[in-house]
């Protein structure tokens, strides 16, 4: 059942030409754009952004947290893959895992550039704050990228190059550390279970906290809310299943016919649908209670005043309600819609969906925030806008991430040679 | 004595204890709504804890009525610290009544007792000492800007750029008296802790000798600031706290309990009393 890549191609008159080449080129250039900001955020700090004492937390916050969240189908299928030991998802969980190790990786980065003492990024590992939200986010995260890297260890060892490269013959060096990954890859492999409940376990903790890092803050009415870690478990895993559906399509359907059945993908895709829905029944239950519900005054008015500033009703009802509810339910009925065109366009939407709701999440409390006049209370409004230096940060991470995506949806073995042997041992 | 007060609990060069382990490995092993329980808990057993240690609990009051506006604490603040013009750990900004009456409101940094800095700091360099002062240890910031997030008052102050050049409040307003601090670290008011420790080895009285009392409190042209133990009921603020009946704090729905205390504006102190009748 040896699979063969189609590359996606353009047919310029007569000739077919790969675009691979050219799109791996625009990727770098991107790089190399973003380079000049990272170059002037680590030579002149962060005063080159649009962020300010009263919004701290700006763009780069919303990519950490969304590669985060869209890297969420990695614990899930780490669990249906080798913790239950579901067969048929076998291969769609190693482009989970792989989706997993890049949003995380690409978390890690952009938060390099984010925080003001680059060099002090390992401190919180150890220099221990147990009471802080952050804290824990930083150490789950950190410990979830090496579970990561031990679960994709095993894939990537399995390309050819790590066997079969004619230099392993030349060099008996590296034959040597190529025997030395295959043992480690394969001790890594029957530690999968363990490695699976580590990785469920670190999800659930910390994409819960980065809910909660906003709403145990009881100085800011908007967020203060029990509900915030629910929903961010729930979207992240909604849209990160999505993204995992969106791309396995690509990967397989697309580039790697006849390796994953089109049953395994209506599946996936139907998981993605139920959590959707899950997700915005608690959103809409979560919206009553925040603004049907409650009499708080300050709330209502931050409400108010975000909506007469900025799209905040709309970017709700549109992109939180209606962009997870219609592609949710299309996705959860996606065994008799079967049309791929219609599931993925649908698929993109929650991804959107999820975004949008960290997007949301963060600014909604730090630009309508509440003053601390004693008497008559009032919401302050504060402004955001990224400057181009951000901007181009954030073209490096996100062009840093498709390239990882690029050169393993082209390069990795997702077809396993030395596992095809009947399982479960 | 500076050494009693440099660290509390909350001190990450103490070592990683069996307790703190164990906390951690509990916390891993439960769901991640139970890490938000948790620091609930153990916020609230902190809070009570506060002030019931025989040292002193430094605070301080201020008078709205004697407030001039005329921002002489902000820029004694700045002298003294070092900070350029656009930094601020000291606000004066005019606020109204209830009625529309116009008055100034100077907000330092309120030293809660329940502190939300202090909670968020991934690192542990926003600590609360056992004199009650909310203070920073910069050379363990990461320059997260959490505790900015979390804080009600806007208090905390990031250090955006390389600070180089003296202030342009010295010499007018004082002189320098802290090391400057590095560029990407978050900042704030420390109430001064420099001349209290520097006051207490002398032998001098934060809150009546000058040089142990905040600088702020010293430039105030109409005394407006009280400072003092908050622990020791001769201390000016103790006594005048307990002279007033209607202190009030900023913020008291997020539940901070600050260490700084206003004196209302006359018409509000009516309104204050008519609702404790």
């Amino acid at each position: 059942m040896e699979t063969s890549i189609q590359v996606p191609t353009v047919r310029v008159g007569k000739r077919e030409i790969d675009i691979f080449p050219f799109w791996i080129a625009l990727l770098l250039g991107g790089m190399a754009f973003g380079l000049v900001g990272v170059y002037q955020v680590f030579t002149q700090g962060l005063q080159v952004t649009g962020l300010s004492n009263q919004v701290p937390w700006g763009l780069w916050i919303i990519i950490d947290l969304s590669s985060i969240a869209l890297g969420g189908s990695a614990f899930v299928f780490g669990v249906i893959v080798y913790l239950l030991r579901i067969k048929r998802f076998e291969t769609v969980g190693k482009l989970a895992v792989l989706l997993g190790f890049l949003g995380y990786s690409t978390a890690g980065l952009v938060l390099l550039f984010d925080i003001g003492q680059p060099l002090r990024f390992w401190h919180p590992v150890v220099f221990w704050q147990t009471h802080s939200l952050l804290w824990e986010i930083t150490m789950c995260v950190v410990l979830y990228l090496t579970v990561l890297l031990a679960e994709l260890l095993p894939i990537i060892v399995e390309h050819p190059a790590f066997s079969e490269h004619p230099l392993l013959d030349r060099f008996r060096i590296l034959r040597k550390a190529s025997n030395g990954l295959h043992w480690l890859a394969h001790r890594l492999h029957k530690i999968g279970p363990v490695l699976a409940v580590l990785g469920l376990t670190l999800s659930l903790l910390h994409q819960a906290s980065l809910g909660a890092t906003y709403s145990v803050l009881s100085g800011r009415g908007l967020w203060f809310n029990p509900s915030a870690p629910v929903q961010f478990v729930l979207s992240a895993m909604g849209g990160g299943i999505s993204l995992l559906f969106f791309l396995s399509v690509v990967v397989f359907r697309m580039m790697r016919p006849n390796l994953v059945k089109d049953d395994v993908l209506h599946d996936i895709a139907r998981i993605a649908g139920g959590i959707i829905l899950l997700c915005i029944y608690i959103r809409v239950w979560d919206w009553a209670v925040t603004n049907y519900y409650s009499f708080d005054s300050e709330v209502a008015l931050q409400t108010e005043m975000l909506n007469s500033i900025s799209p905040y009703s709309t970017s709700f009802w549109l992109g939180q309600v209606i962009f997870a509810l219609i592609p949710g339910t299309i996705l959860l009925f996606s065994r008799r819609i079967q049309n791929f065109r219609i599931l993925t366009a649908a698929a993109i939407l929650p991804i959107i969906c999820s975004v949008l709701m960290r997007w949301n999440y963060n600014f909604s409390g730090l630009i309508a925030s509440i003053s601390y006049d004693p008497f008559t209370p009032n919401v302050i409004l504060n402004s955001y806008t990224p400057t181009w230096q951000e901007w181009s940060v954030a073209t490096f991470v996100i062009c840093f991430w498709l390239l990882g995506f690029s050169l393993a949806a082209r390069y990795l073995p997702f077809f396993s040679r030395s596992h095809a042997h009947p399982a479960g041992e | 004595m500076s050494e009693n007060h440099k660290k509390t609990d909350q001190t990450p060069e103490k070592d990683i204890s069996r307790r703190d382990f164990l906390k951690v490995a509990g916390a891993m092993a439960g769901a991640a709504g139970l890490t938000h329980l948790a620091s609930l808990g153990v916020k609230n057993a902190r809070g009570s804890q506060e002030g019931n240690g025989d040292g002193p609990r430094w605070g301080m009051l201020i008078d709205i009525n004697k407030c001039i506006g005329c921002k002489y604490c902000t820029y004694a603040c700045q002298a003294v610290n070092n900070l350029s013009d656009d930094m601020l750990y000291n606000v004066v900004t005019t606020e109204t009544t209830k009625s529309g009456t116009e008055f100034f409101l100077s907000r330092p940094c309120m030293h809660c007792d329940d502190a939300p800095c202090v909670h968020v700091c991934p690192v542990g360099a926003t600590y609360l000492r056992e004199d009650g002062i909310v203070t920073m240890d910069y050379d363990l910031c990461i320059g997260c800007r959490y505790c900015g997030i979390a804080c009600p008052y806007d208090a905390r102050v990031f250090n955006w750029r390389k600070h180089e050049e003296t202030s342009s409040r010295v010499p007018e307003y004082g002189v320098p008296e802290v090391p400057p601090r590095p560029r990407g670290v978050m900042e704030k008011c420390t109430f001064c802790q420099h001349r209290i420790d520097n006051g207490l080895e002398r032998g001098l009285v934060p809150g009546v000798d000058p040089q142990a009392t905040p600088a702020c409190v010293i430039a105030c042209p109409t005394e407006a600031r009280i400072f003092g133990d908050l622990n020791d009921p001769n201390s000016p603020v103790a006594r005048m706290l307990s002279e007033t009946k209607v202190a009030i704090r900023l913020r008291e729905d997020s539940s901070t309990s600050p260490k700084v205390y206003y004196i209302p504006p006359q018409e509000e102190q009516l309104d204050l009393r008519v609702e404790e009748e």
